[in-house]
């Protein structure tokens, strides 16, 4: 019972970070691997707030998520904006979104130093019971704000004329741009209501477990496992994704020991890489015949 | 000058590694950042050889090039399913998962802790042990490094493998084995960069995880981007200029701490920079665009 409820306070974080790394993929086509980074900088925004500035925690909280979503448009305007000017292929997209990955997380050991910090709060409480498993406060609050960001999102994405934007840029960016969608402002939309989302899920987990400047690594290695498991493109792939991986991690914890979570999850990746590509085969013919 | 003599080494051995990926990311257009998994393979098979049982340095030196190269093998596989990103995203897991068994198989790695005390090597006699002997044998090894890639390039062999760079259909069209090609090419590639992490194991005479991860991955990648993928030269230009820039930094009396932060802050931004506005870097020809991407 605890190894369930561990898996799905893990999968809630996945999927937060997930569901952006998965926006970005879809409708810019590339792998941002600085997303991984946003999830560090809420953190540490947090920590900046809470600790140093002496901010409540709720405020600090939003005001990371902001600054996280500010960060990551900034990166679009600067980088991938010009780059896609340019008609940059995604493997050169990619490839510069590792460069600020690094820029970045050095820039954060360097404002914060590399040791561990922590936004937590008085003493470990011991957490309530539900069906026989512990689980803490903190860790209920992540299960909650995915649910219910994860949610907004969805209703977004159906219901607004925004979230048809951004379907449509997703669908065909020039068409999109014919029909008088503004491409590019939706994209910088998208990446920054997905960095904004990572913000959220770093701070959650920095309450839980605190930071260092490299936790975003880890975060954005699961993320792309979950969505690649997933299938890419929707965000009910991503869910899927996201608690099948909780599982499989939890699992391995629970047999294996907890010093495997991290291959176990890539071995998860690998195995679908090899086995069943074929979607993303799919999926990859699909974009190079636009 | 100890000094000198050792940025010098590190410089060497970076050109065996950046000519090594050279071959899959610039003639063949594979990108993988699973290049430090190779090197770090390379050296701890070394590492655990010398330290277990003694071996010599030219038996090690062959064992670590032949497991690394099966290693390369079983990474080059998935080349022939997925493409492009997908294929980066492949080699990203191999790369995560060989450090995390580094670091976890604590019995046979030493974990966190990592394997001190690697011997001297000896060759035919000659004890290796100065910073000067280290350069020899390192020049040695770049040098024989760029002249297989050369003669590697120039053969059909590697028409070929420029063929699957330009359009993998074609390539195909005209009867050459693709699979086999790809997979032979991660062979002699992680092979290669097996050889710069047995130099590297002895040279620095301890190893641990910390010195193969995903970042020294994507420093490859930049010295190969930045020096100019698909030419020759490229990742010596690359590797020069990289490995030697940040040590400015040291002059400018920073501490360490803060000088291994910019150094890194320097080639992210560098590999930015080059993909905005030079992607085929400084003497290269092949800029990484999407084959047949023509509406």
């Amino acid at each position: 019972m605890q190894v369930m409820l561990n898996a799905i306070v893990s999968a809630s974080v996945i999927l937060m970070v997930g569901v952006g790394f998965a926006l970005v993929f879809r409708t810019a086509r590339f792998f941002h691997f600085a997303h991984g980074i946003f999830f560090t900088i809420g953190a540490y925004l947090a920590f900046l707030f809470k600790a140093i500035l002496g901010l409540p925690l709720a405020l600090s909280a939003l005001l990371a998520a902001g600054g996280a979503a500010c960060l990551g448009a900034l990166v679009e305007l600067a980088v991938y904006r010009p780059l896609r000017t340019k008609r940059a292929s995604p493997l050169v997209l990619l490839l510069a979104s590792l460069g600020v990955y690094v820029v970045l997380q050095n820039a954060v050991s360097l404002a914060f130093g590399d040791d561990t910090k922590s936004i937590r709060s008085g003493t470990v409480s011991e957490g309530f019971e539900v069906l026989g498993a512990r689980i803490t406060p903190i860790q209920a609050t992540t299960v909650c704000a995915s649910v219910v960001l994860v949610g907004v999102l969805v209703c977004l994405m159906r219901g607004t004329r925004f979230g048809k934007a951004m379907r449509a840029v997703a669908d065909d960016p020039e068409l999109a741009r014919i029909s008088g969608i503004a491409s590019d402002r939706v994209l910088l939309l998208t990446v920054a209501a997905a960095s904004a989302l990572a913000g959220v899920a770093g701070v959650l987990v920095a309450l839980d477990v605190d930071m260092t400047p490299t936790m975003g690594m880890n975060a954005l290695m699961l993320s792309v496992v979950a969505v690649v498991v997933g299938g890419g493109r929707t965000i009910t792939g991503v869910m899927l994704g996201a608690i099948l991986l909780g599982f499989a991690q939890h699992l391995a914890a629970w047999t294996l020991g907890a010093r495997w979570q991290e291959a176990t999850a890539l071995l998860v990746l690998l195995a679908f890489l090899l086995v069943k590509p074929h979607g993303f085969l799919g999926a990859t013919a699909a974009k190079a015949s636009v | 000058m100890e000094y000198v003599l050792h940025i010098l080494v590190l410089i060497g051995i970076y050109v065996v590694l950046s000519v090594s990926l050279n071959l899959v990311a610039g003639y063949t257009g594979l990108i993988s950042i699973a290049h430090a998994a190779f090197y770090g393979v390379g050296a701890y098979v070394a590492a655990l050889m010398a330290l277990n049982w003694h071996v010599p340095f030219w038996l090690c030196l062959l064992c670590a090039i032949a497991l690394t190269g099966v290693l390369g093998a079983v990474v080059g596989i998935p080349s022939l399913r997925i493409r492009d990103d997908y294929f980066v995203v492949a080699t990203f897991a191999v790369q995560v998962i060989a450090v995390s068994i580094m670091n976890n198989w604590t019995d046979l790695t030493g974990g966190p802790m990592g394997l001190p005390g690697i011997p001297q090597p000896e060759i035919l006699g000659w004890r290796i042990s100065s910073h000067v002997d280290y350069l020899v044998l390192v020049g040695l090894l770049g040098a024989l490094a760029l002249w297989v890639s050369r003669r590697l390039v120039q053969s059909p062999f590697g028409r070929a493998l420029k063929t699957i760079r330009e359009d993998e259909v074609l390539a195909q069209a005209v009867g050459k084995n693709v699979a086999a090609f790809k997979v032979l090419v991660f062979v002699v590639s992680a092979g290669m960069a097996a050889v710069a992490g047995v130099v590297y194991a002895y040279y620095i005479s301890f190893i641990d995880p910390t010195s193969f991860t995903v970042m020294e991955s994507i420093f490859i990648i930049s010295i190969v981007i930045i020096g100019g993928a698909g030419s020759l030269w490229g990742p010596v230009v690359g590797a020069v200029v990289l490995v030697t820039l940040p040590e400015l930094l040291r002059f400018m009396g920073l501490p360490s701490g803060v000088a291994a932060n910019l150094r890194q802050i320097l080639y992210g931004g560098a590999l930015v920079a080059f993909m905005m506005w030079r992607p085929q870097g400084l003497l290269g020809k092949c800029a990484f665009e999407r084959k047949s991407a023509k509406a």
